[in-house]
């Protein structure tokens, strides 16, 4: 045993199984070619994100054009960032309906845990899957209103119908309720 | 006329290998990061030109230009003066390096060896002198850059390049006792014939091979050995404050250091220019072509082995290679020494 251990000392021996190991990388790489890298060219090749991947956060809107958000401060409430701040006003000549006068985003204190979009009671919060977002001022990060919607349409072409028609059988103040009928497209 | 003649033939010779050995550089530095990457499953540079072929180019000029900067407590005279120490000697020693047949030519009624520079009788021993000089560079680089960094990475690489020296001298004695000279040309001449007559194997001196490869390795501050530079302990060791051309001048010192023990290795072991059949299989007049071209195979053998040792190994630990340095490889060293003195003696 001692003796196979001194002639392993002195013929390099694992020193040679790792080179070996090297070796047979770079013929597979190069000779043989049934090996690719495990990398990507990142800003030429990017990787395919999951449907769950959380990213920027945005404002949505209905197909009609009018902002989905009603101005209830359930998100800013759930944010345990402090990320968002909500302004809410009346609509003018309709009382009884409030919308988001002013929507303020820190996206430098964000941590991305999507708590205001489970917090939303009319869905108009969504994840998008971008990413790319760093800037030179941070200032250029606390997103305005314009720009989260910006976000939206981007990211969501596709809008929703507005709630009375999605769920003709549920009265739509019922519909921050989470045990819901899937919606009809 | 003469005189003018001989010094315009050796003006061409070294301008000749000057600008191969700057061209391998730039090719060395592509080509270490292409293959350590093709080892390590990763791509290596991709942007510039097709395959990234072009970004030794894209590196030369981004250091070209950048900003020389030297920093406020260093001393400034040796701040300057440790790249230019330490690229000259890396560059010089290739005066001595056979790059093919001892052949002669005349030239208007002057005879000219076309692939020695010259042949000084003490080859070797010249290489090893100046080797020692360029370790001065990184020691005054070290301690002028008045950061500490930088002056780990110094005394690191004072003692390591001192040890591993002493290594290097000692391995090449078996050569050396073999050959009775110390000029590089015929060391090489005298291992014509076949690869039966080369040092490494001929001559049997295994052990010594595998102590200059491992020494070299070491002299030249490439990992697994590269204390001095230790990305991970000491930022960049002796090369933490420089920037810009003084910085590629350690660069292009490393590589050129890498380049010539690559060559010592196929001059003193593997028969240099010496095909490994006898003959040649070119006619007589086109012999010096396969010559250069075995000696550029074989260098560019250890310059792979560089690499491929690079991909695998990870870094030594600082009194491990103290220890490997002191007590494994020199008394293995002096132990070649005096077997091949014996044999030789016995034999002869």
């Amino acid at each position: 045993m001692a003796v196979a251990d001194l002639v392993k000392t002195f013929t390099f021996y694992e020193i040679l199984v790792g080179m070996k190991a090297t070796m047979t990388v770079f013929i597979q790489r190069i000779i043989l070619r049934n090996r690719k890298a495990v990398t990507l060219q990142y800003p030429h090749e990017k990787r395919d994100l999951p449907g769950t991947y959380r990213g920027m956060i945005a404002l949505l809107k209905y197909d009609d054009g009018t902002e989905k958000c009603v101005g209830c401060d359930l998100c800013e409430a759930a944010c345990p960032s402090r990320v968002i701040t909500v302004i809410s006003a009346e609509v003018e000549g309709e009382p009884m309906k409030r919308y988001a006068k002013e929507y303020y985003m820190d996206m430098t204190r964000c941590l991305f845990c999507g708590l205001c979009v489970d917090a939303c009671p009319v869905d108009a919060l969504a994840m998008t899957k971008e990413y790319e977002w760093a800037r030179y001022n941070k200032r250029d990060l606390r997103l305005d209103k314009p720009q989260l919607l910006a976000l939206g349409d981007r990211n969501f072409p596709e809008r929703e119908k507005k709630l009375e028609f999605q769920h003709p059988n549920v009265a739509y103040f019922n519909i921050g309720h989470k045990n819901l009928p899937s919606k009809v497209s | 006329m003469e005189m003018l003649v001989f010094a315009g033939a050796a003006t061409a010779k070294i301008a000749i290998v000057m600008v191969t050995v700057l061209i391998t550089v730039a090719v060395l530095t592509l080509a270490e990061r292409k293959i350590l990457s093709w080892m390590q499953d990763r791509m290596g540079p991709m942007e510039v030109g097709p395959y990234g072929i072009l970004q030794p180019i894209a590196d030369g000029i981004k250091l070209f230009f950048k900003e020389d900067i030297i920093p406020a407590g260093a001393n400034w005279l040796l701040f300057s003066l440790a790249p230019i120490l330490s690229l000259v000697p890396a560059f010089i020693g290739f005066a001595v390096i056979p790059y093919g047949p001892n052949q002669e030519i005349e030239l208007f009624g002057v005879t000219i060896k076309p692939f020695i520079i010259t042949d000084i009788n003490i080859g070797i021993l010249y290489i090893l002198a100046f080797a020692s000089i360029g370790a001065y560079g990184v020691i005054l680089g070290g301690w002028a850059s008045n950061n500490k960094y930088s002056l780990l990475g110094g005394l690191r690489a004072a003692a390591q390049v001192i040890s591993y020296e002493l290594n290097v001298g000692l391995a090449i004695i078996g050569v050396l006792i073999l050959s009775g000279s110390l000029s590089m040309v015929t060391i090489a001449e005298k291992q014509a014939g076949g690869f039966w007559h080369w040092n490494l194997f001929g001559g049997l001196q295994i052990i010594s091979f595998v102590v200059y490869v491992i020494s070299s390795v070491a002299e030249t501050n490439r990992l697994p050995f590269d204390l001095p530079e230790a990305d991970s302990e000491l930022v960049a060791g002796w090369m933490t404050e420089y920037s810009g051309m003084r910085f590629a001048f350690f660069f292009m010192a490393e590589y050129a250091n890498m380049i010539l023990v690559s060559c010592i290795a196929s001059v003193l072991f593997l028969g240099g220019y010496n095909a490994p059949y006898p003959g040649t299989l070119l006619p007589e007049h086109l012999a010096w072509v396969e010559g250069i071209a075995w000696f550029t195979v074989k260098v560019y053998f250890f310059l792979f082995l560089f690499f491929w040792i690079r991909a695998t190994l990870p870094r030594l630990r600082y009194d491990q290679l103290m220890r490997f340095g002191w007590k494994v490889m020199l008394p293995l060293a002096l132990a070649n020494i005096v077997v091949t003195s014996i044999v030789v003696y016995v034999l002869r």
